[in-house]
């Protein structure tokens, strides 16, 4: 059999194949059904890629933000506007313990005045605190977790009226904890610096 | 052209092209599905193609390539099952008692491809290279090679008695 007679009987024979192929019915609604159903499948996917992503840039930030280590202190002028974005790693009860004098703290203006006492904070290794808002005696238990995660409480207090330093409120509403070299930072749930403190010599 | 204009007109078309590659009816209706599927997700660029139809048998027959190169391949979505459409005896009937046909059935899939864009679709090997994405010469070494094989087949080198339908009817 020669080529030519060969191409013939396959143009035939795909012809006749073809011919007897029944109408599909529905053609244009499958079509556009699955198209649709693919498109939305993909977006579900495409969502949730997108929150996956977002999550493991929201953690690694986190992680990348938790191992810098803030070299300079925040100037403490008005607001506070340092972020927990410096808080440093390795922050534990051993790094705090000391004494700690305030330099700033959220509007509180009135640091430098002369009190009854020294309104210092002491952190002790053990996980307890004490110290002096100016006026009274203050004391509590504190706990730093990891990435410098801080809780605090306090024990009862005298509630003698001067220019009382709110140690105190700074502790309640820290969240977070930072420790470099003399200075410690305490920021709040937002992240935004609630109170700067200097080690007293 | 609207898409359901084009499917209306050449969607039986595609089905077609869809058996003679595959030898499947149901395959066939799928792969015009997919690749209609396909067509409409990006209708716009179809559509101003130069020759729309020409776009999607390009999808068509290269996810039939795609299709048998995986090991189990999996059906794209498709419309709620109607049991009332049921794969037709008489296409398979009437093709599976051709000799040619049941040798089509032996080469590889791109083999098949090949020969069909060639002489059912009469596409030149230029067109065909293109719409497969290999060289016209492997265009031609491939056909080459299925006609060969084919006419190793015992109806067409003369042994044997022929099981051609038309002879047969005849």
């Amino acid at each position: 059999m020669s080529n030519t007679d060969l191409e013939d009987d396959l143009r035939g024979t795909f012809e006749r194949a073809a011919a007897s192929v029944p109408q599909a019915v529905d053609l244009t609604e499958r079509a556009t059904t699955g198209a649709r159903r693919a498109q939305r499948r993909t977006w579900v996917v495409s969502g949730a890629a997108a929150v996956a992503v977002a999550a493991i840039a929201v953690a690694g930030f986190g992680l990348a933000g938790s191992r810098n280590q803030p070299t300079q202190p925040p100037v403490a002028t008005g607001q506070a506007a340092a972020s927990a974005s410096a808080t440093p790693q390795g922050v534990s009860a051993q790094t705090v313990a000391g004494t700690w004098r305030p330099v700033q703290m959220v509007g509180a203006k009135t640091l430098q005045a002369a009190r009854p006492d020294d309104p210092v904070l002491v952190f002790k290794a053990d996980g307890t605190w004490t110290g002096s808002d100016g006026c009274n005696g203050l004391q509590g238990t504190y706990s730093i977790g990891q990435r410098g995660a801080f809780s605090a409480t306090s024990g009862p207090q005298h509630l003698v009226g001067c220019e009382n330093v709110p140690h105190t409120g700074v502790l309640h509403a820290a969240k977070r904890i930072a420790v470099s070299a003399d200075t410690l930072q305490f920021f709040g749930a937002d992240g935004r610096q609630l109170a700067s403190y200097a080690r007293a010599r | 052209m609207e898409f359901e204009e084009y499917v209306s007109a050449r969607g039986q078309e595609l089905v077609r092209l869809g058996f003679t590659v595959s030898g499947d009816y149901q395959r066939a209706e799928d792969l015009a599905q997919i690749a209609l599927m396909q067509a409409f997700r990006s209708w716009r660029k179809v559509r101003n193609a130069d020759d729309p139809h020409h776009y999607v048998r390009r999808i068509l027959v290269n996810e039939y390539l795609s299709m048998t190169r995986r090991r189990s391949f999996t059906e794209a979505p498709t419309a709620d099952l109607d049991p009332q459409r049921t794969v037709p005896d008489h296409a398979t009937r009437v093709a599976n008692s051709d000799d040619l046909w049941r040798a089509l059935a032996t080469l590889s899939a791109r083999e098949r491809v090949v020969l069909v864009l060639r002489y059912y679709q009469d596409l030149d090997d230029q067109t065909i290279a293109d719409m497969l994405g290999i060289k016209p010469s492997s265009v031609r070494a491939t056909a080459s090679r299925a006609l060969a094989s084919l006419r190793r087949r015992p109806a067409y080198s003369g042994a044997g008695e022929s099981n051609r339908v038309d002879e047969r009817l005849s």
